[in-house]
């Protein structure tokens, strides 16, 4: 006879097990979707790899969709290890956008060496004043931040509406007036990594996070504090810890991360301010850290795999047919299949003699 | 500006008002039973959303209001079956479940969207219409505002006394309160709290549909991927500002449906403002709402908490 009996230690290889297991089961359904849709099963997904994967180009195309989930995936890693409900990525990635646009506007004509590391600098703000006031209102004013998120997404997105539709960034045409920004001086764009591809230093950006982020999780008092108040946020209160301070410094940098995502989008591949190639990145990338298991390292996994089919997915249309949203439905699925997976790596099965 | 403008002008708000009301008011009175039964459903959002979806397909597909709105309430239920055996069966944690299941509705439902229009025109379809209260429709101003709406906003209105009795003068409601205070004295009196919990959150997402479904054929002709636009989390807020009583509830949703519906008038008031600042007005005061109203005194002791034996 078999019993599941919940595990002390949380095993790592039977963790990735799980893991796999999710993905693999995640695929399936998402295969079952596509054959309802009437489409070749088999001709959609081989199309969906061939495009994500399938030659140097497309690779460099895929580290290129990766690179805002990446950090968007690390912004929720930050915070959800806390577990601080931040879920508004997507609004700090606007935020962070916005801000190094307004930096670009402050610093043009200046030299590339002094306007890109300025530009960041300004889109890191946006994230950091958009995440503390989260903070604020969190701690001084007891609203739940995972309300206040939501709400101030909403909140920037009209406000970038307002910006480009009419407002001081509203490029104005010879009859028209188009909701986008006049482009971006070539001096204040993100150099290329590899000449000739889209492959821009957004990428590098993006891994040095996850190494930085890496680093703070695992090394600093910082850390500790973010891992403990996962494990139980009341013992650290009564170790006398900083709490208001804590939850202000993870919302802060996870803010600034996901703005970082906007500046690498919007300096590195849009070259003018827009709000369609931006939306939807905060909130896949909450799906990009769950999935990579709120770590730094399964989170760059993660963002790479399904940058990967986000870039293929326009390939896999051409050739069966199939929406280019299946991603973001395979995104939710895979993600439901990982927190049961989750579940299940906490049990071990044991075999049970007859006598006991 | 003439006073017989600016009256109609009013009662035109205060109508829109009460419609725009009709879908919150749902999703909020039936989150609220299922948050009073002790489970956060973070997914409001996401099973709005898919109730909506539905009721396009099915409207469009079969032409069928009723249908519609019957495959609406079908679509919530199912999403609530997912909550529940997420956080009541696995005592998965009650937020990650929710967001999990906001992020699949909007993927699946973008799907389905894309592969369901694809290579034709979006169809669209003509929703409901007014129905007015014999009598009472011709009471000067109450009469518009009130007495000729929707039929589902009459059930909306209706739903709050309801809901109230069945929390407080019922034994099964007695047990739904209890089950957020404190499921354990229920579990040793023999009660089973793994099927309240199961039922409280599928009626919340059942009315949670209900209210997507309305969102659908209420106010629009076609199905856009941003038609719920926050509208679930809004009812989120109207719970717990509305300090999770029946009545708070109703003027939590009253005060972001006014919001709304203010910005759908903004530009026969004709003020000077952008109208995106009208547009962000309900998000903004949601927030405001929060830091005003710090009574939580009605929050239940267990909401969140996933109920372990022993």
């Amino acid at each position: 006879m078999i019993k599941v009996e919940p595990r002390l230690e949380s095993s790592l290889a039977w963790t990735i097990g799980a893991f796999a297991l999710a993905i693999l089961a995640g695929f399936l359904v998402s295969g079952l979707l596509v054959a309802a849709s009437g489409a070749d099963v088999l001709k959609a997904f081989t199309a969906l790899f061939q495009g994500a994967f399938g030659s140097l180009k497309a690779i460099t195309a895929s580290l290129v969709k990766a690179t805002p989930l990446i950090l968007t995936g690390l912004a929720t890693v930050v915070a959800f290890r806390a577990q601080i409900w931040n879920i508004g990525q997507e609004g700090q990635l606007y935020a962070g956008a916005m801000a190094a646009y307004l930096g670009s506007l402050v610093l043009a004509g200046m030299p590339s060496a002094i306007q890109i590391p300025g530009i960041v600098l300004f889109g890191l703000a946006g994230g950091v004043v958009l995440g503390g006031l989260a903070a604020v209102l969190k701690t001084r004013f007891r609203v739940s931040e995972i309300i206040s998120t939501v709400m101030l997404n909403y909140l920037v997105v009209y406000l970038l509406s307002y910006l480009l539709a009419g407002g001081p960034w509203t490029e104005i045409g010879e009859t028209v007036s188009y909701h986008q920004s006049p482009p971006i001086p070539e001096a204040a764009h993100l150099p290329l990594l590899i000449s000739g591809s889209k492959l821009h230093i957004g990428f590098l950006f993006a891994i040095a996070a996850a190494i930085l982020c890496y680093l703070l999780l695992e090394k600093t008092p910082l850390g500790f504090e973010i891992r403990a108040r996962g494990y139980n946020p009341t013992a650290l209160r009564a170790r006398g810890s900083n709490v208001p301070r804590t939850i202000f410094l993870v919302l802060a940098i996870s803010g600034a991360i996901a703005a970082l995502g906007g500046v690498s989008e919007l300096f590195g591949v849009g070259h003018r301010l827009r709000g369609d190639y931006l939306f939807g990145l905060g909130y896949t990338g909450i799906i990009i850290g769950m999935i990579g298991g709120l770590r730094p390292g399964g989170t760059v996994l993660a963002g790479l795999f399904f940058g990967g089919l986000e870039s293929g997915a326009l390939y896999m249309k051409i050739l069966s047919g199939v929406p280019s949203a299946l991603v973001p439905a395979m995104e939710g699925i895979v993600l439901l299949f990982v927190l049961i997976a989750g579940v299940i790596a906490r049990f071990r099965f044991v075999r049970v003699t007859a006598d006991g | 500006m003439g006073e017989l403008f600016q009256e109609t002008i009013i009662v035109s708000i205060l109508a829109a008002t009460v419609r725009i009301m009709t879908p919150l008011l749902f999703a909020a009175i039936g989150e609220l039973v299922t948050q009073r039964a002790g489970i956060w459903n973070m997914g409001v959002e996401g099973t709005m959303l898919m109730g909506a979806f539905v009721a396009y397909i099915v409207v469009t597909a079969a032409d069928t209001l009723a249908g519609a709105i019957l495959a609406a309430m079908l679509a919530g239920a199912v999403m609530g079956l997912v909550v529940a055996f997420m956080t009541v069966t696995l005592r998965l944690d009650h937020f990650v479940t929710g967001l999990g299941l906001n992020l699949l509705a909007g993927g699946l439902t973008l799907f389905w969207f894309r592969s369901y229009i694809a290579g034709r025109p979006q169809p669209t379809f003509e929703g409901f219409g007014n129905v007015a209260i014999p009598g009472l429709s011709s009471i000067p101003y109450l009469g518009e505002i009130l007495f000729t709406q929707r039929g589902l906003t009459y059930l909306a209105i209706l739903a709050v006394p309801l809901v109230w009795y069945f929390l407080y003068r019922t034994k099964y409601g007695l047990e739904i309160r209890c089950l957020g205070e404190n499921p354990k004295a229920l579990d040793v009196k023999g009660v089973n709290v793994a099927r309240r919990q199961y039922g409280a959150v599928i009626f919340g997402s059942v009315m949670t549909g209900l209210g997507g479904g309305f969102l659908m054929l209420g106010f629009s002709d076609r199905f856009l991927s941003e038609v719920t636009a926050g509208r679930g989390w809004l009812a989120i807020v109207a719970i717990i500002a509305g300090n999770w009583m029946p009545k708070g509830v109703l003027a939590a949703v009253l005060v972001f449906a006014f919001l709304e519906a203010l910005a759908t008038h903004v530009q026969v008031i004709g003020v000077e403002v952008p109208h995106q600042v009208f547009l962000a007005l309900p998000y903004l005061a949601s927030i405001l709402l929060m830091m005003g109203l710090r009574v939580r005194a009605g929050q239940p002791a267990n909401l969140g908490v996933p109920y372990r034996r022993a």
